[in-house]
């Protein structure tokens, strides 16, 4: 019996996950000159107007009205919850969607993949297929949307300068750390409706499920006491406002026309024209065809169409020549001999369907480092914004570079997978140009920790080799490439006035 | 759907196909041993993502290969312990996904019965499992198993009918340990949980067996049923998880021959119904040898 209730003991510990729980915090600093950073859409910081306060009378009878709130457990966890961070949470949030939809879609039974279809998100396939373009691209978006509409409530609450009410009144017990930080328009406020005007535009079929968190985000400041009905509904006409500019560049970037499969023959043309004898196929069953191939036509953020032509890849070795042999018997190696090593860092990696992708396992990174560093709501947003639009500018040059070459995966050659295959051309590799730009922009941002994110973005790169879905140039040219996108998000970074 | 080959064979297959397996109502005597080597074969087809059956191309057949040694030893006439251990082998007939090898895990029971009153038997049996190697758990299908060091107690009755005829039927749950996967973030149902230890949901099984048995020689059907208390399902067009909600119900028929020291058995089992299961055929045969222990 005694032996029952060890065994018992050694397998029934604790049922349930526990992960790490981000306590709130008040920053590290408050950065009362962020209304005058630079932004990426709105062109200057008052261009969405924030009422005037009311009166000073009227202010105090909002912030008496606040004592008489008493919480529930469960708003209190929600309290403690979004007092995390309201960019982050959303970012959160974004990434368990992209998650969610990250699903390729199944054959049906004529052997045809249906497209998924934005007016129909729930139906069978689910719109949107959250593939990695499309979560760089919405986080992109999230975190541009997030930044801009930060600046402008911070250029606002030190025009305004409302004091919090635990300030003004100080037998007003806030449930969250107070900071100096105005209180009017809530940031808390700015960020839930901004998010959620970008977030429901990327994933249309979660209406209600965004609505309850955006219900839930904005009563947190009065359930915290931190803020007054005033300052959450400017705040949100704020977030609204700035979002709405954010959705318009969306609509025009050029996403409508990323599945344009139409394109694909000129492309195979063009790659044989470079001396690809061999070019990509699919390997699955059906075969499927080519994930946004014209993706590489979206508009990038932080450099110009010039630019992304004249920084991709130069051309990789051709199949059957010496150094791609070279690479081939690599990979040949690791298919017959995987180490249990190799086959972590490629699981560590992967990042397939079911996960938030390589840019949202970078925004995790980002977000994590942001918090160490006590940031405040607007430099998070605006270090999200940066490596965001990194990664999207990442994702677009690498899909055009990808479809210039239409190169051939590793399975074309006999090899197996220990992470699964995706389904578009081989050179160069996302996760390589997808980290090292991310990498080098978190590098920037947080000198200290420069090494590790580069040791990171480096063990991604390598993930795709020991997974056997690349080949080596792919990734180390991928890698150069991701560097020189990162590059020019630093220099923009170098220019808004924040540092 | 390599749950499904692991569980089928570890927990429930390997236990019904031995000579004296720890759910059955057999004993060793005494200071008897039976040491036994038996390969089995398990695979499929057509599979239940979620409650939809279906196909994959890029799997093709999926065949689980295993090799387990086994020994079961009479401590005394009515209390027996069985220990074994797998080596377990996947390939996928079509697609791309590499196939995975390895020990597997290792199992210890220990079975004890009651007196028997009116023909009927009662029996307990506790075993243990444990991971020997460091093996994937999270490239399902293909991991050789789920990852997770499993606890099983069950409960079993035995019925002697006329004519060597018996009846067993028992119940067992089997309590799970969380596992830690490759991977730092993974969703279960709608939730995106930014970890890596990932909770393998417990389970019961039931089974009933009627069968012959006389000497050492036996012939038995059975009907089985494996089911997670809880979990999540396999998304449309997803791969399989850990935390998946795997239920499943076979029958099958087991047989034994023993003239001598020298024995053979063999199972034949078929998945007739499950969710988040793959619908395996399993096939076993082992070699039986039983000998005295000084």
């Amino acid at each position: 019996m005694l032996c029952l209730w060890i065994l018992l003991g050694l397998v029934s510990c604790d049922k349930s996950v526990s992960e790490t729980v981000i306590e709130p915090y008040a920053p590290a600093k408050v950065d009362e000159a962020a209304g005058s950073w630079k932004t990426f859409i709105v062109t200057n910081p008052t261009e969405v107007v924030v009422p005037a306060l009311n009166s000073d009378a009227a202010y105090k009878k909002e912030v008496d009205s606040l004592k008489a709130i008493e919480i529930t457990a469960s708003q209190k966890a929600a309290v403690l919850y979004w007092g995390a961070g309201s960019v982050l949470r959303w970012n959160e949030i974004a990434r368990e969607l992209a998650a969610r939809y990250n699903i390729p879609p199944a054959a049906n039974a004529a052997g045809i993949y249906p497209v998924p279809d934005a007016s129909n998100p729930l139906a069978d396939p689910k719109f949107p297929f959250a593939n990695p373009p499309y979560t760089a691209r919405a986080l992109a978006y999230l975190s541009v949307a997030q930044y801009d509409a930060l600046v402008s409530a911070w250029k606002y609450k030190y025009q305004y300068n409302r004091p919090a009410p635990s300030v003004l009144d100080a037998s007003i017990k806030p449930l969250l750390p107070v900071s100096t930080l105005p209180a009017y328009p809530s940031e808390d406020a700015v960020v839930a409706q901004a998010s959620y005007v970008i977030l429901l535009a990327m994933f249309p079929g979660e209406g209600p499920f965004l609505s309850a968190k955006l219900a839930e985000a904005k009563s947190v400041p009065i359930w915290a006491k931190t803020n007054v009905n005033s300052d959450v509904t400017a705040g949100a006409n704020l977030g609204a406002a700035v979002a709405a500019k954010v959705i318009a560049r969306a609509k025009t970037d050029g996403m409508s026309a990323a599945n344009n499969q139409a394109i694909v023959p000129d492309l195979i043309l063009h790659a044989k024209s470079l001396g690809f004898t061999t070019v990509w196929a699919s390997q699955e069953l059906p075969a499927r065809p080519p994930m946004l191939p014209n993706y590489g036509a979206v508009k990038t953020w932080n450099f110009d169409r010039a630019t992304l032509e004249s920084i991709r890849p130069a051309i990789p070795y051709l199949p059957g020549s010496e150094a791609f042999n070279k690479d081939l018997a690599e990979l040949q190696t690791i298919n017959k001999s995987q180490t249990r090593e190799q086959a972590a860092i490629a699981n560590y990696w992967a990042d397939g369907p079911g996960s938030y992708t390589p840019p949202g396992h970078w925004h995790r990174y980002a977000c994590e480092a942001g918090i160490d560093a006590k940031y405040s709501e607007v430099r998070m947003a605006r270090m999200l914004a940066y490596v965001g639009t990194a990664l999207m500018d990442a994702g677009v040059a690498c899909w055009e570079t990808k479809y210039f070459y239409y190169s051939p995966r590793p399975q074309q050659f006999g090899l197996k997978t220990s992470v699964g295959l995706p389904n578009f051309p081989s050179y160069t590799s996302g996760h390589s140009t997808f980290s090292f730009a991310a990498a080098t922009v978190l590098a920037a941002l947080f000198p200290d920790r420069a090494n590790t994110f580069m040791a990171n973005a480096q063990q991604a790169s390598d993930s795709r080799v020991y997974g056997l879905i690349h080949f080596r140039v792919d990734c180390t040219m991928g890698g150069k490439h991701g560097k020189a996108i990162g590059a020019f998000a630093v220099q923009k970074a170098n220019a808004d006035g924040a540092n | 759907m390599k749950k499904l080959f692991t569980f089928l064979f570890c927990l429930l297959g390997f236990v019904e196909l031995k000579a004296q397996m720890p759910h059955d109502g057999i004993y060793m005597n005494k200071k008897l041993a039976c040491g036994a080597l038996i390969y089995g074969n398990s695979s499929w087809t057509n599979y239940w993502e979620n409650g939809l059956k279906r196909d994959n191309p890029n799997i093709g057949r999926l065949t689980t290969q295993s090799v387990t040694a086994m020994i079961a030893y009479g401590i005394k006439r009515d209390l027996n312990v069985i220990a074994m251990i797998p080596y377990v082998k996947t390939d996928a007939s079509q697609g791309n996904l590499m196939s995975q090898q390895g020990l597997q895990d290792a199992a210890v029971f220990i079975k004890a019965k009651s007196k028997t009153y009116d023909g009927i038997t009662a029996h307990g049996v506790v075993g243990f499992s444990v991971p020997v190697t460091n093996y994937v758990p999270d490239f399902m299908p293909m991991s050789i198993g789920l990852g997770a060091k499993t606890l099983i107690v069950r409960g079993m009755l035995s019925y002697a009918l006329p004519k060597n005829i018996y009846l067993n039927s028992s119940i067992a749950y089997q309590v799970r340990s969380q596992v830690k996967a490759d991977r730092d973030a993974y969703l279960a149902g709608s939730k995106l949980y930014q970890t890596d230890m990932v909770a393998v949901p417990d389970a019961f099984d039931a089974a009933l067996r009627l069968g012959y048995l006389k000497k050492d020689n036996q012939l038995e059907l059975f009907a089985e049923h494996f089911s997670c208390i809880k979990g999540d399902d396999i998304r449309r067009n997803d791969m399989p998880f850990l935390t998946n909600d795997m239920t499943m119900t076979s029958v099958g028929i087991y047989g034994k021959f023993q003239p001598k020291s020298v024995g053979v058995n063999a199972r034949l089992a078929y998945v007739v119904d499950g969710q988040n299961v793959g619908q395996s055929t399993t096939v076993s045969i082992g070699l039986l040898y039983l000998f005295k222990v000084k």
